[in-house]
This record gives C-alpha cells, structure tokens and sequence, in this order.
C-alpha cells in the first residue's frame, strides 16, 4: 500500500512541476499568440472583402455563424464577411467567405484547423476555395462531393469529411446572408 | 566515454537518422523545406536536452514501475512549451511543422534516449547526448531537406532577415526541378540512399577499401 502511495505521489509531483512550468511560459506567450491570431484574421478579412470597404462586426454566435462585417463599395452596399464555425475530420475549423448581398460566394478561406496535412490541409490552398466561388445564390453551393465536376471530385477524394465541413459551412453563411437582405 | 565522445557520437557513429533509424516520421515529413528542418531541428534539441537533463535529475527518484508514464509527462512538458514559444514568437514556423510539432512527444529519438541513456547516466554526460542526438538528427534533416530543396522546387528556404526574403532561387534548377523528391516517394528514395551512404562509411574497415 505504501509502495503504491509512494509511487501516486511522485507521480503527482512531477506532474504538478510540469504543470507549473507550462503555466509559466503559457502566462509569457499567451498574449503575443492572442496578438498573432488577430493579425491573421485581419489579413484574411483583408484578403476576402475583393478590396471593398470593411465595417463593424456584429456578433451573431449562433452555433454556425459567429460574426459578419457588411462590405461597402462607397455609399452602397456590397455584400458581407461571415466568419464561420464548422467541424472536419480533425476536429472544429474556422472558414472566413465574403458573399454578395444575394448570398453568392466571392471569396473564402480556411482559417484555424486540425485538418490531415497532404489531404484535408489541402483547403488551406487557394485553387480549394475557387469550386466555391460565384455559387450560392442562383446556382447552388455543392452539398456533396457529387456536385462537383470530376476535376473538382478527384481534388477533394481523400478528405470528404473536411469537403462537407466547409461546404456546409458556405451554405450556411450564403443562408445567413440572405436573411439580412443587405442590411447593414 | 569521455564527454565529448558523448557529444559527437550523435553526429556521425550513433546518427539517430541515418544509422539508429529513430524519428523517421518527422525526417519524412517536414524535410520540405530547409527551414522547417531547422525549426524542427531546434525544437528536437530543445525538447532532448530539457528532458535528458530532468530524467537524469530525476533517474534515483522515479519508481522504475511508472518510469514510462513520468518520462512522456516530461517530454510532453517541454514539447508544449515550444509549441507556445514557436507560436508566439516564429509563427510560420510554428505553421510550417504542423502535426509533427506535437508528435514530438512520441518521436522514438526521445523516449529512446530516455530510456537508454539519460535514466541510467549522470546530469552532464546525459545533457550531452541530448546536444549530440538533437545535432545530429538536425543536420540529417538539414541535409535531406536540402538535397529535396535544391533539387525538388530549385529554392533554398530559410528565415527572412530585413530585406533578404528568406528564399534563395537557384537558376536553372527552379525551372526544371525534379518533382519527385518533393513527394513523399522521393523522400523514401533519398533516404535510401544517404542510409546505403552511412551504411558504407561506417561498416567499411578502418584504413581498408569497401
């Protein structure tokens, strides 16, 4: 018994000093990761507006949709940036699309995720996002794999889980779009 | 052994690489990019030495029943503590390694130098082999980046310094590269032939012809 006990408590005190020491170093770099990620986003909401005016987010957090920021080409409206929240086969992603106030997608990108390198990482690219683009208000979004042309199929083969994530998401954020019917 | 064959063993005669064949996941996957073999590299190091040097300290305090657990709980210690500084301070390097940054954890090169040497040794010969391991596996990893590099994409990467954007384009090269040896097919294959490399130059006789 005593042995045991003896052996939990290293155990234990180890973990504890381990514990401690990532906290320590957590504590130190916790906020230029926080600085980082925010420099990215903005980069990207950069990248997606198609160079139009961005405005104030507005949270929306509704499970799929976290926030948009109405676009602006001078005084008129031009659409909208939608963050949104999805899963894959990794786990939780994060898709940034800017759409057309009629819910077409202009552009996309994949943002945090814990996608297979060489499969599902394969999103992250730019061509990934182009068999997206144009598509959601008078022609559908593809649902499926087998909405796409072959060309498109064969790209995603291999990573139908993160396909589905990303396109669900689209199609939520085109939805989501129309609903606000270019409010700004 | 004197310290400074505990040093230098890592880097030739025990290459973790190339004669050992320990953390061949890695050395497959990120050798891309000379870059990314450096960043990992660095971390290897790191994550070697941190942990060589703790097990060590703590060898006589560690039940021998629990050993395994308490040596993962280190090493995932200091893996997550690059992970943190990487992300913080060198992003794209942090974004460059991916998934084999937390495989740290379970590269074979560390827990196999747990297990054999820094469990068993004093502080200071065990830091050494950490040093000397993590060298080693870096510049095996540096080569077969480079050589994949060079000849794969015709470009040398490294880190950006002011105006230098950290990429070297070689003329010629960058045009016609030979595609393969940046897929993973190439990777195997020029692994194949620097092993043969090693496996000749170590196991031909001293002052002999092979």
């Amino acid at each position: 018994m005593t042995r045991y006990l003896k052996t939990a408590i290293i155990l234990f005190l180890i973990s504890a000093i381990c514990t401690a020491l990532c906290a320590i170093v957590n504590e130190i770099t916790a906020p230029l990761i926080a600085g980082n990620i925010e420099s990215e986003r903005i980069a990207a909401l950069e990248d997606v507006a198609a160079g139009y005016s961005i405005g104030a987010e507005t949270a929306v957090n509704d499970g799929t949709v976290n926030y948009y920021i109405p676009l602006s080409d001078g005084d008129s409206s031009a659409g909208y940036i939608v963050e949104l929240s999805t899963s894959g086969y990794g786990g939780a992603m994060t898709v940034i699309a800017s759409y057309t106030s009629d819910g077409a997608v202009m552009e996309a990108k994949m943002m945090a995720n814990s996608e297979t390198p060489g499969l599902g990482k394969k999103a992250e690219e730019p061509w990934y996002m182009e068999m997206f683009k144009g598509l959601g208000a008078d022609s559908p979004l593809p649902a499926t794999k087998s909405d796409l042309n072959a060309e498109d199929n064969a790209a995603v083969s291999g990573a139908s889980i993160t396909f589905s994530g990303v396109s669900s998401a689209l199609i939520a954020g085109s939805e989501f779009v129309k609903g606000l019917g270019g409010a700004v | 052994m004197s310290h400074i064959k505990e040093l230098t063993k890592g880097i030739f005669k025990e290459n973790p690489t190339f004669i050992i064949m320990l953390g061949m996941c890695p050395t497959l996957g990120v050798s891309t990019q000379v870059s990314n073999a450096l960043g990992m590299g660095a971390s290897v190091i790191f994550v070697l030495t941190c942990s060589n040097i703790f097990i060590s300290l703590l060898r006589k305090v560690i039940p021998d029943s629990v050993r395994i657990p308490c040596y993962i709980v280190i090493i995932a210690s200091f893996v997550t503590i690059v992970e943190m500084v990487l992300h913080a301070f060198v992003p794209s390097v942090y974004e460059a390694l991916g998934v084999y940054l937390p495989l740290i954890v379970v590269n074979c090169i560390i827990l196999g130098r747990a297990e054999a040497f820094a469990g068993k040794n004093g502080v200071l010969d065990s830091a050494l082999d950490g040093i000397g391991m993590g060298v080693g596996f870096t510049l095996s990893l540096s080569l077969i980046a480079l050589i994949r590099e060079v000849f794969g994409a015709g470009t040398i990467t490294l880190f950006p310094v002011g105006s230098f954007s950290g990429v070297i384009t070689i003329p010629g090269l960058s045009e016609s590269p030979v595609r393969v040896l940046t897929l993973a097919a190439g990777a195997l294959l020029l692994m194949g032939y620097l092993k043969a490399f090693f496996q000749w130059k170590t196991s031909r006789p001293k002052g002999g012809r092979a």
